[in-house]
């Protein structure tokens, strides 16, 4: 009886989705890896109290014996060894493997936030066009086209010291989490317009559906429309989106972070350990500091994109790529 | 499946007599307005949809209402059920103008007035499982069933003929027969009085079609609701309505009990409908001959609808009167009570084979001539 009963149980669309989802092999192993990726923004502090150091420590201070006269590690590739994983960064001498972590913590805690707020504003401007339409349709529709028109990376560069100084006075010294606030206010400004163009064309084609006149002849308001009817079948382009976008936000963020208006010294920043990187110091003598944050950038962006394409697949099996 | 299922009887039949008007509509018209012109949009013309129509429909009936696509019999549905505002007119339910009601007005009433949808694959959303899809309205209207909204979840899908186990299945796990069965059981979760049915089986299978009709008619007779029934397929409207409108344009043309529309029919247009139903004769026995109408050329246009008669473009009596005034619907003389014809110079009450065929398609005339000759 107890058998029968678990048979009868139907299998949602959500359900379906990730059975489709786990028989993707390429989908899994990206996954994995994108989760690896946040386990450690998670627990940088934890890998780094057992590994032993900070990032913020200036060994160049503390242990001069490993550097040159020029503030270069003294041992070949940087300084790798049993003690620095990732070698030391030449000038000030920080841990390499404890900045990497924590850059990595950064970098996706900005995206992540990014992510959030363009998502919750794409859902609310989105639905709102394409379930109410008409006029405020119309205005919500020229907004976004007026907002896909900024050329974004210029706007992004240009802005950065202006939303800056909106918090804090020029002659002061700008605090970290305004850096932060800033940096995801900028992108937030110019990210959501994608997702709200996708909802807005996917309610709409749903408010004609019958189930929502259905909903619509039981007297329903249209809160409830909204939440129980619309907003359960959106959740597959907002998923496909975020999983498009947030890789996106990591890489305009580092972007920035590398031209200097984003995060910067001596807060660690996956972006900024390039531009790093490529300063004449480290660039001539130490060749190897690029290649953690630079290699692990790389696994981090493709295996996102291969999971938003899993993704997608999984939940749209029918179309093809 | 459920053959001898007894219904519960409707919580307070007692309240209505059979024959009394439960929806009236009077001079209902709906106008879609057409926008164009370029840098200024602005209406440029209306589309007729629905143009002024009268129906009545008492409690407990069963009232069909057919025409060819485009003729407004959804827009119809869509108004008495409140989906779409009227330009003009009037709905009474019970006496109580509903015409203008907003939604909160309307409350009361909401779980009264039902429909079921023609699609059955855009009619239940695919993110619910049938229990939710069926206790939705129940949850909205607050209502709150003995032993709970489960178990009267179970006792409608074996009312409908499903089985009680599927509550918590998926839309996409059921066949087209089987959705609108969910469906019907979503219209009857609210026991209402009136159910709109817009074209209920015409996306169906012709086998299924007369599963889910005999369940319509059922749950009719044996629960007492009131059906507004739209469809354009003639016999199964035959089979299922007491009364029936016939719907031209945006106009009721003629209206009348069952056996009026359908052996003594008067409008030059009803007597073209019922000759284009295809006549199937196994037996090859011969039967009474029918007439044989088959009209030429398309609906006009009901942006721009013809002066008069509407249907004077397509008609073979029509004549100059028609053209300038247009035919009131009233009882003629010979017609039972109750049946109204709009037309000036209507046919004879009879839907026997005439002298001579009528003709109207050139195409087709020319072939016929041709197979004569030869």
């Amino acid at each position: 009886m107890k058998a029968e009963e678990e048979q009868l149980v139907g299998r949602s669309p959500g359900q379906l989705m990730w059975i489709r989802f786990k028989r993707d092999r390429t989908g899994v192993i990206s996954a994995s890896v994108v989760i690896f990726f946040f386990l450690i923004g998670l627990l940088a502090p934890v890998v780094s109290w057992l590994y032993g150091k900070n990032p913020y420590t200036v060994y160049a201070d503390e242990r001069p014996e490993l550097f040159d006269s020029a503030g270069v590690p003294v041992q070949p590739n940087g300084g790798i060894s049993g003690e620095f994983w990732f070698g030391l960064e030449p000038g000030n001498g920080y841990d390499v493997f404890t900045k990497l972590l924590y850059g990595i913590r950064t970098s996706l805690g900005i995206a992540v936030a990014v992510t959030l707020a363009t998502v919750l504003t794409g859902i609310i401007l989105g639905v709102t066009a394409g379930y109410l339409g008409g006029k405020a349709d119309y205005w919500i529709s020229r907004v976004i086209d007026f907002l896909l028109a900024f050329p974004a990376q210029l706007f992004f560069i240009a802005s950065m010291p202006v939303v800056v100084s909106l918090f804090v006075s020029p002659r002061d010294e700008t605090p970290v989490y305004v850096r932060v606030v800033a940096l995801i206010l900028v992108m937030w400004f110019l990210g959501w317009m994608s997702l709200g163009r996708i909802l807005r064309g996917t309610t709409l084609a749903l408010r004609e559906r019958e189930f929502i006149e259905a909903a619509k002849v039981s007297g329903a308001p249209p809160g409830r429309i909204i939440r129980k009817e619309i907003l359960p079948n959106v959740v597959t382009p907002i998923l496909v989106q975020s999983t498009y976008m947030l890789p996106n936000f990591v890489t305009a963020e580092a972007g920035l972070s590398f031209l200097g208006v984003g995060i910067v010294e001596p807060t660690p920043d996956w972006g900024q350990m390039f531009s790093k990187a490529s300063t004449e110091l480290v660039m001539q003598n130490d060749i190897t500091y690029m290649f953690f944050p630079g290699i692990s950038m790389i696994i981090f962006v493709v295996a996102f994109n291969l999971l938003g394409d899993s993704v997608r697949d999984a939940f749209d099996p029918k179309t093809a790529r | 499946m459920t053959e001898d299922l007894v219904l519960p009887a409707p919580r307070d039949a007692v309240t209505d007599a059979p024959g009394e008007p439960l929806l009236e509509v009077e001079k209902l018209v709906k106008h879609f307005p057409v926008k164009g012109g370029f840098p200024i949009r602005r209406t440029v013309g209306q589309v007729q949809a629905v143009d002024g129509i009268d129906l009545t429909v008492h409690v407990g009936e069963s009232f069909g209402l057919v025409g060819e696509s485009g003729c407004g019999k959804s827009t119809t549905g869509r108004l008495i059920t409140k989906l779409l505002e009227p330009t003009r007119g009037r709905i009474s339910y019970r006496g109580k103008d509903i015409t203008r009601a907003t939604r909160r007005e309307l409350a009361p009433i909401r779980s009264e007035i039902q429909m079921i949808f023609q699609d059955p694959y855009a009619s239940l959303n695919p993110r619910q499982t049938v229990g939710k899809i069926i206790s939705g309205p129940m949850e909205i209207n607050g209502l709150q069933p003995d032993g709970g909204r489960e178990k009267r979840v179970r006792e409608l899908l074996e009312i409908v003929g499903l089985n009680p186990e599927h509550y918590n299945r998926f839309p996409h796990e059921f066949s087209g027969g089987q959705r609108q069965r969910i469906g019907v059981a979503r219209a009857l979760a609210l026991e209402p009085k009136l159910i709109v049915a817009d074209e209920p089986v015409s996306a169906l299978d012709v086998s299924i079609q007369a599963q889910v009709v005999n369940l319509l008619q059922k749950v009719q007779q044996e629960l007492g609701i009131a059906f507004l029934f739209i469809a354009h397929d003639l016999a199964v409207v035959r089979h299922f309505s007491q009364r029936v409108a016939v719907m031209y344009l945006g106009k009721v043309i003629e209206v009348g009990d069952r056996d009026s529309i359908y052996t003594r029919p008067r409008h030059p247009y009803t007597h073209a409908l019922l000759s284009a139903v295809p006549e199937v004769n196994i037996t090859g026995e011969e039967a009474a001959q029918r007439e044989r109408i088959r009209l030429a050329g398309d609906v006009p246009s009901p942006i721009s609808p013809p002066s008069g008669c509407r249907f004077r473009t397509r008609c073979w009596k029509a004549q100059d009167k028609c053209a300038s005034e247009e035919p009131p619907l009233v009882q003629l003389s010979g017609n039972h009570t109750g049946h109204l014809t709009a037309c000036h110079f209507p046919e004879d009450p009879t839907i026997e084979a005439r002298d001579e065929d009528i003709v109207l398609d050139p195409a087709l005339a020319a072939l016929e001539e041709g197979a004569e000759d030869d």
